[in-house]
């Protein structure tokens, strides 16, 4: 069930959720007790009332008195449900972990971190976006379970995952309680690839200009200094320079190409910038996974032809962060959270 | 969603023994037909488990939802709906609704119906194993719901079982709470009453029936006598019905509808304190009486109902404002002595003296001549009695009797059980020309000592006469007493004790060992139990709440009534609630943690709070800079502080540091009083 909810919300579930906004400061984490649980019957619950209901008129109209006992049993037996219902999230801890980003039109999977104190025990856990699919976690033996939580992704850029429902029912099923936690969580969203013919693409000129230079970063000849990137080998940083404390630097070893391959903004002449970068990072995968050495260049950006896992992920974040709409407005359109 | 929905396997289980729990008390009441529905629906439900059949189509629920229809038509047509027939409509739709369980919901409304099965178990029976019995059934129902919401293949602390029983435990307390200040309201709608067999006395008498009462003992009716000790026994007499109509065979009460009486009686209420004079010490009692599906009641001659809704007959009958198709709690006042109708109403006299026309010709005749013989009506009363000190048998069988009764059960067959007697004797009394009738009801009771009360039985059931004497009103002649004086005097186990058809429908009765000591003793234990069950818990109602309502808030009784609900439900259900909902346990802070912070608060006290965010040895700095007189002592403390939190030490290094804090501390305290108080805020950095 991956529908996005496109209904207005009702009045109620706005305050609702504006009261467990107040109640829940958005951090990395989030602890559920009094303060920012939620409980109301279930359809279940209602039945049973309508149950006690009916028990306690026939009570009344046969005099009998222990069919009087049996109404106000079911109505202890309710208040006690909820009691436990409650129970069953309160002091359930919840921790945003690290997200692996995904292309755009994928489901993002947070990753939070459900841990328990000692003595207490949540079972039937059901963590979810509103609107998209559940999941469901139990902890009973085990201290902590890590559980991947969905939602589509609709914008290119830095997702900020929307309020998270953490929701159970537990243990008679006549209570839900659920409380809305604001976790700080993020996710990189690469553009969607869209397929072009690549050989099409690379040969129909701007693949190879006149202007690219005749080396590129390789393991033939010293070629000279730079600074250490993340993701260089250690094998190539020049350690003496580093003992003499002039910061890391890389020895560069330079291979002399005949072909360099360059991913370019103006490759896509034409399109909308969004079908520019989706199509470029069709071509970007393309390459990579052919073992190529490519290079990207974006007005205002240009990253030197190189092969490589790490290459490859500098090139997509450079995509996915490419003049991404202000952080506020890539909030309102991920998920259609905020009102 | 729901249609992927599985029912998981131990919830099945659990969801079928709570159908089967409910659906068992039922058992006996319902029709054959319904128990092999309730059997094929629980085997259907069984095979669909197992994959072995599929759930109903919609041509077959639709089937069955007209076979419902029309079973229901057909038992409605006579226009009394009883609570058997909404019982088996409801065990029908119940059962159905199982095979049909899909969705979860469909669980849920299953176990709702349990729930209402529940109740009307409790409309036939409110013993104290009933009410345990569904005490056990609400556990398997909890146990259903939680095995519902578990999740599979997680670890699990408590099973369905145990969390099902602390729910049910729990909830007990704020049950009680309400049970007890929770006011009673006055029937809504008037319910379809009780279309099932009477039991106890009828409101006929022929030969024959009484003695079918004796073979039964089952219990009509226990009494607790609120002052002072039970009567002898063999003044025991339970009044119950008077039956005025004599048409050969069977006797019966003019006018036989009950309706017509209470509507009759309305004038003669108005006259009641004529018609009666009470003289002698009161004695109140209680009885609690079990279902009759009649509505007359039972007490001692002349007796004045303490509780409302009982209503006095023509003849000082007690009778109750609906059917007793529950147990039923009532108190009573009757008197010592007492003395009714000493003016005999003509309407009344009429009645007491009718006989059919003609037959007994040999009793009219002994009659006639008996009467000439003596002066007055009481002497004419003994020399009938005397009649029977002659040849005559008490017995359960006696041989059946020709066309003219009365004169073939005196001149002949001269055997026979009290009914024989009563209406032989009141025939015999209205042929003198007395005014006599038959009075039906219990004789005798048996003394349980345990809870101090009478157990009356069915077999208790009696028949005898009131003779009306001038100057005197009714008095009451038991020809019974005179064939068989331990009847009266002992009972009816002593004087039937070598009868083989008495109690013979109870074979497996406890009432029948109690010749045998422990078994005996057990039976009393038992009915005691009950008994007591029956007066503290079944028969609360109104009158003992507001008794104690009264008796604490005094005459506010309602609103204090009200806000003793409001208070103490709020007061249980918080207390449960703070049980149930343990506090999460916070980090406990460590002594390290607790003596530094202490430190900081007596330097804040002197206005140097420490900054948020500030780390110690900031704040040692801040601090000696300002007041280097302090340098020594609160280096120890941050020294101490920092080993302590930062440092993984052995415990008895970590011992000696923490003593150091705690005397560094103390010292701390008695110095920086001699720090002058700063009062503007503190600076910044």
């Amino acid at each position: 069930m991956t529908m996005e909810t496109t209904t207005p919300r009702p009045w109620i579930t706005r305050r609702i959720e504006a009261w467990s906004a107040r109640r829940n400061p958005a951090g990395a984490q989030a602890e559920l007790n009094r303060r920012n649980i939620l409980i109301l019957p279930t359809a279940h619950g209602i039945l049973f009332i309508l149950a006690t209901l009916v028990v306690f008129i026939a009570a009344i109209n046969y005099g009998n008195s222990l069919a009087f006992g049996l109404a106000f049993f079911m109505v202890s037996l309710f208040i006690i449900c909820m009691f436990h219902g409650f129970n069953n999230l309160h002091g359930l801890r919840l921790k945003a972990l690290p997200t692996r980003p995904v292309f755009r039109g994928e489901d993002a999977a947070f990753q939070v971190l459900l841990s328990r104190h000692a003595r207490r025990s949540h079972e039937g856990i059901e963590l979810f976006f509103r609107g998209f699919t559940v999941s469901k976690a139990s902890l009973v033996d085990h201290e902590e379970e890590q559980v991947s939580v969905f939602i589509r992704s609709t914008k290119r850029g830095e997702f900020k995952a929307p309020s998270l429902t953490v929701r159970g029912q537990f243990p008679s099923g006549l209570f839900t309680a659920w409380s809305i936690v604001r976790l700080e969580m993020r996710c990189l969203v690469y553009p969607e690839p869209v397929p072009v013919a690549l050989h099409h693409v690379l040969n129909s000129g701007g693949g190879i200009t006149e202007e690219s230079p005749l080396v590129r970063e390789g393991s033939e000849d010293f070629h000279g200094f730079r600074s250490f990137n993340p993701g260089d080998s250690l094998k190539q940083v020049a350690w003496k320079n580093v003992a003499r404390g002039q910061g890391m630097l890389v020895k560069q070893f330079v291979d002399y190409l005949d072909q360099r391959l360059w991913l370019d903004w103006d490759m896509f002449y034409g399109f909308p910038d969004e079908d520019r970068l989706s199509r470029l990072c069709y071509c970007v995968l393309k390459l990579s996974s052919a073992n190529t050495t490519y290079g990207l260049k974006l007005p205002g950006l240009e990253i030197a032809p190189e092969t490589g896992k790490g290459h490859r992920l500098q090139v997509l974040q450079a995509l996915a962060r490419y003049r991404v709409p202000s952080a506020r407005e890539a909030d309102a359109g991920a998920g259609e959270q905020q009102p | 969603m729901d249609i992927a929905y599985q029912i998981p396997r131990q919830s099945l289980i659990w969801v079928l023994l709570s159908v089967v729990m409910a659906l068992a008390p039922h058992g006996p009441r319902l029709p054959v037909w319904i128990g092999v529905v309730v059997a094929a629906c629980l085997a259907w439900r069984v095979l669909i488990f197992y994959g072995k059949l599929d759930y109903p189509g919609k041509a077959l629920r639709v089937v069955l939802v007209v076979f419902i229809i029309l079973s229901s038509a057909t038992q409605i047509r006579s226009l009394d709906i009883g609570l058997d027939v909404a019982a088996s409509l409801l065990a029908l739709g119940f059962i159905f609704k199982l095979v049909e369980m899909q969705s979860k919901r469909d669980i849920y409304v299953v176990l709702c119906l349990c729930f209402v099965m529940a109740l009307v178990s409790l409309l036939y029976s409110q013993s104290m194993v009933t009410a345990m019995y569904l005490t056990l059934m609400v556990i398997v129902i909890m146990g259903s719901m939680v095995s519902l919401n578990r999740t599979a293949g997680s670890g699990r602390r408590t099973t369905s079982l145990g969390l099902a029983v602390r729910i049910t435990a729990q909830s007990l307390p704020l049950m009680i709470v309400l049970f007890l200040v929770f006011p009673r309201i006055d029937p809504l709608w008037a319910v379809p009453t009780q279309s099932s067999a009477t039991t106890g006395v009828s409101e006929e008498m022929s030969p024959g029936d009484i003695s079918r009462l004796a073979q039964s003992a089952d219990l009509a009716f226990r009494v607790g006598f609120n002052s002072g000790p039970p009567p002898l026994h063999e003044n025991l007499y339970w009044r119950g019905l008077v039956l005025d109509y004599f048409d050969g065979i069977t006797w019966r009460r003019q006018g036989s509808s009950v309706l017509s009486t209470a509507v009759a009686n309305a004038p003669v209420q108005l006259d009641y304190r004529e018609r009666t004079s009470v003289s002698g010490s009161a004695l109140d009692y209680n009885v609690i009486m079990e279902p009759t599906q009649q509505r007359w009641l039972y007490g001692l001659h002349l007796a004045t109902p303490l509780t409302a809704g009982i209503v006095q007959g023509r003849n000082f009958e007690l009778i109750n404002r609906s059917v007793i198709n529950q147990r039923l709690s009532y108190n009573l006042r009757s008197f010592r002595n007492n003395q009714t109708d000493l003016l005999l109403l003509d309407s009344i006299r009429r009645r007491s003296l009718r006989l059919p026309e003609g037959g007994n010709p040999r009793s009219r005749e002994l009659a006639m001549d008996l009467r000439s013989d003596v002066e007055t009506d009481r002497d004419y009363a003994y020399a009938v009695l005397a009649l029977f000190q002659q040849q005559f048998r008490y017995t359960l069988s006696p041989p059946l009797l020709g066309e003219q009764r009365v004169d073939d059960f005196l001149f002949n067959t001269r055997a026979g059980f009290c009914e024989h007697y009563a209406s032989a004797f009141t025939y015999m009394m209205r042929a003198g020309g007395v005014p006599a009738r038959v009075v039906v009801g219990y004789q005798g009771g048996e003394y349980n000592r345990f809870e101090d009360y009478l157990m009356v039985y069915q077999y208790n059931a009696h028949a005898w006469t009131e003779v009306w004497l001038a100057g005197e009103g009714w008095v009451r002649f038991d020809p019974t007493a005179i064939v068989s004086p331990e009847r009266i005097s002992q009972g009816v186990e002593a004087a039937l004790r070598n009868d083989p058809n008495f109690m013979n429908e109870s074979r497996f009765s406890l009432a029948r060992f109690r010749g045998s000591g422990v078994l005996n003793t057990l039976r009393l234990r038992l009915d005691a139990m009950e008994y007591a069950w029956n007066r503290r818990i079944v028969s609360y109602g109104e009158e003992r709440q507001l008794e104690i309502f009264e008796r604490w808030f005094g005459q506010a009784a309602r609103s204090g009534m009200l806000l003793m609900l409001g208070v103490s439900t709020l007061l249980a259900a918080t207390l449960i609630g703070f049980a149930i909902i343990r506090k999460v346990p916070g980090k406990k802070m460590a002594e390290s943690d607790r003596l530094y912070r202490e430190c900081c608060q007596y330097l804040a006290r002197r206005g140097y709070p420490r900054e948020n965010g500030e780390g110690p040895m900031n704040y040692f700095h801040r601090i000696t800079a300002l007041h280097p007189e302090l340098t020594p002592l609160l280096a120890e403390v941050t020294q101490n502080y920092i080993l302590l939190s930062y440092q993984a030490t052995p415990d008895a290094v970590e011992k000696s540091h923490l003593q150091a804090l705690k005397r560094a501390v103390k010292e701390l305290r008695s110095r920086v009083s001699a720090v002058p108080v700063r009062n503007s805020v503190p600076l910044p950095g």
